[in-house]
């Protein structure tokens, strides 16, 4: 209606800004540094953050903002894991990025094979319940959303059902929402189809 | 006997569990009242970067302003949301993504950010009264007396309302909040889901009185707030509310609305930007019935903080003008918003002009994500100029003026 208004170009001018105790100090991503630092993670999470344990996920291949907000929300208690919340607790936000950039930078490998029975019925749950609105039509996620095709099997099926229960953490209520409809019958054959997906299209 | 008896109450109990799994279920509550025709779409919500931007990634140079403006970087707080300032300088900060709430205090010329408050839920409502900090979470109020000489040692928050949360839901559970003329506390309670029924006290503004924790519906209708202000000759309350989503790319618009009187309804589920009649629940009720917007903001734009400009630093014609943080929503292929837009009022409180005041965050607008930063909350300093806070970066910015 009124979008005449003259505009111009403005210089940008950042003051210098002194951050005595915020935690968010931060330098481009360093993927060396992640690559480093990783060396606690892949302990658990298998070589180059491919798991090889069903209770446990994958890293690799995951989209490096899923990963930072995961590391974040463990460190500030909004997810909680015996495990994690303690290993978060001492990275800094350049911390996660860097984990998050080398995490990112790795391939996936699945070793997870489903039944047919599951390869047939997966798809169409997968899209029945949404789960290819937001983690894309590969499943393969994208932004703050993780990638979930070829991530561990019993882990998949722990989260889904933390978030049917709402004993999950969720940021936005998005995921406590898909999973509301949820059967425990379907919950286990997307999670056993979605992990066996490797990186190649969905049928 | 006795066995029959519980094998017939299993019967009866297993038969309206049966019934209920074969019943249509709900979608989830995003995607209430979506067509046919979208059921491909790939939208999906964004979410901020928690860890923070890396500053020198910010595209400060693309941001626009009028002639005399400028814009610079603050402070950093994660996932930056909702600001309040105290008596004593303090800037408060809230975040709805983690749990936490900071105090960004200036000492012998150097600006400090302090964690102040950890452990919250969802703490996106923050307001400062007479020395008291107010925190609204997911399902309670609390307060934190003397705030502003306690910050490295704050006290545990005593509580002013709790079972604000009523369907404890996954659905728009975050509150604003803001303090009245009248010294009660104002908030929202969304509605649940995108399109649905509310019950008494969701889709309302309500008002707490802090003094002795009495709970009113002041508005109702209100699909969802998250900024509000009032005017600060009429003392009316100006409040942004979202329209819902998946009717299309260019309906409904979100609202600037205003409250003239305690109750008033302004429309939803049943009547949508004073003019749309819900394809769902429009049967029941007419559009006339409820107070039209006082301006059509335009449709997936998202609007959150709005500030009466009440400062001195901006040329004398921005003197009690509304400026809207417009978050930028994702319900839309072709993307809008993520920018402050400045409304001006005439004399009978009436809009004149709706224009932008601040671009540049939106770069592509098909592309995924289509913004560099999103527009949250602003605040009005003493010196007049006005701080906005970004959570997709986690960073406040402060525009300044100076006569050009």
């Amino acid at each position: 209606m009124f979008f005449n208004l003259k505009q111009q170009q403005i210089a940008p001018q950042i003051l210098g800004v002194i951050l005595l105790f915020s935690p968010s100090i931060h330098f481009a991503a360093n993927l060396e540094a992640g690559k480093e630092k990783a060396k606690t993670c892949v302990a658990c999470h298998g070589p180059a953050g491919n798991s090889n344990n069903p209770e446990i996920p994958s890293l690799s291949g995951q989209p490096a903002q899923a990963i930072s907000t995961a590391l974040f929300r463990f460190r500030e208690g909004n997810r909680k894991n015996p495990i994690m919340s303690p290993l978060a607790a001492d990275l800094t936000n350049a911390d996660m990025n860097n984990l998050a950039a080398y995490f990112a930078s790795e391939k996936r490998t699945t070793t997870h094979v489903t039944s047919e029975k599951n390869l047939a019925l997966g798809p169409e749950l997968a899209n029945k319940y949404n789960c290819t609105q937001c983690h894309g039509p590969q499943l393969l996620g994208l932004q703050h959303i993780p990638r979930i095709a070829g991530q561990q099997h019993q882990y998949l099926i722990t989260q889904l059902r933390g978030f049917k229960q709402q004993t999950r953490s969720d940021m936005d209520g998005n995921m406590s929402s898909a999973a509301a409809n949820l059967s425990e019958a379907d919950i286990v054959v997307l999670a056993d189809y979605i992990a066996s997906l490797a990186d190649k299209p969905a049928p | 006997m006795k066995k029959k008896i519980i094998s017939s109450l299993i019967f009866a109990l297993a038969i309206p569990a049966f019934a209920q799994q074969k019943a249509e279920e709900p979608p989830p509550r995003w995607l209430q009242g979506r067509s046919e025709a979208d059921a491909k779409s790939t939208l999906h919500p964004f979410n901020p970067k928690l860890t923070g931007a890396d500053i020198s990634d910010l595209k400060i140079s693309k941001l626009k302003l009028p002639a005399g403006f400028s814009i610079d970087v603050w402070a950093e707080v994660p996932n930056a949301r909702s600001l309040a300032r105290g008596t004593k300088g303090t800037i408060f900060v809230s975040n709805l993504a983690a749990n936490d709430v900071y105090a960004v205090v200036e000492k012998d010329g150097k600006r400090e950010v302090k964690k102040i408050l950890k452990g919250l839920n969802a703490p996106n409502g923050i307001a400062f009264m007479d020395g008291t900090l107010y925190v609204a979470e997911r399902t309670q109020i609390k307060k934190y007396e003397n705030i502003e000489d306690r910050l490295d040692n704050p006290p545990e928050g005593v509580l002013v309302v709790d079972g604000i949360d009523p369907t404890n839901g996954p659905g728009h559970f975050w509150k604003y909040l803001t303090v009245g003329p009248d010294k009660k506390l104002y908030f929202n309670i969304g509605s649940p889901q995108n399109i649905t029924m509310p019950n008494y006290v969701q889709a309302t503004i309500m008002r707490v009185d802090p003094k002795n924790g009495r709970l009113e519906r002041y508005a109702q209708g209100v699909r969802n707030s998250v900024g509000m202000d009032f005017h600060p000759v009429t003392k009316k309350l100006w409040f942004t509310e979202h329209g819902r989503d998946w009717l299309g790319d260019d309906i409904p618009n979100d609202e600037l609305n205003v409250v003239s009187k305690q109750g008033e309804n302004f429309g939803y589920p049943f009547c949508h930007q004073g003019d749309i009649s819900d394809p769902i629940y429009g049967k029941y009720a007419s559009c006339d019935q409820f107070t039209p917007p006082a301006l059509k903001l335009g449709a997936h734009v998202a609007p959150l903080g709005l500030h009466f400009y009440t400062g001195k630093q901006f040329p004398a014609e921005y003197k009690n003008n509304l400026f809207i943080a417009r978050h930028g929503s994702w319900n839309r292929n072709t993307k809008q918003g993520y920018d402050v837009m400045r409304v001006v009022l005439d004399g009978n409180g009436k809009v004149a002009k709706y224009e932008p005041f601040l671009t540049g965050f939106l770069e592509d607008e098909k592309g995924d994500p289509p913004m560099w930063g999103r527009p949250v909350d602003l605040l009005v300093m003493p010196d007049g100029a006005m701080l906005m806070s970004d959570d997709y970066n986690g960073i406040i910015y402060k525009i300044s003026y100076k006569k050009p």
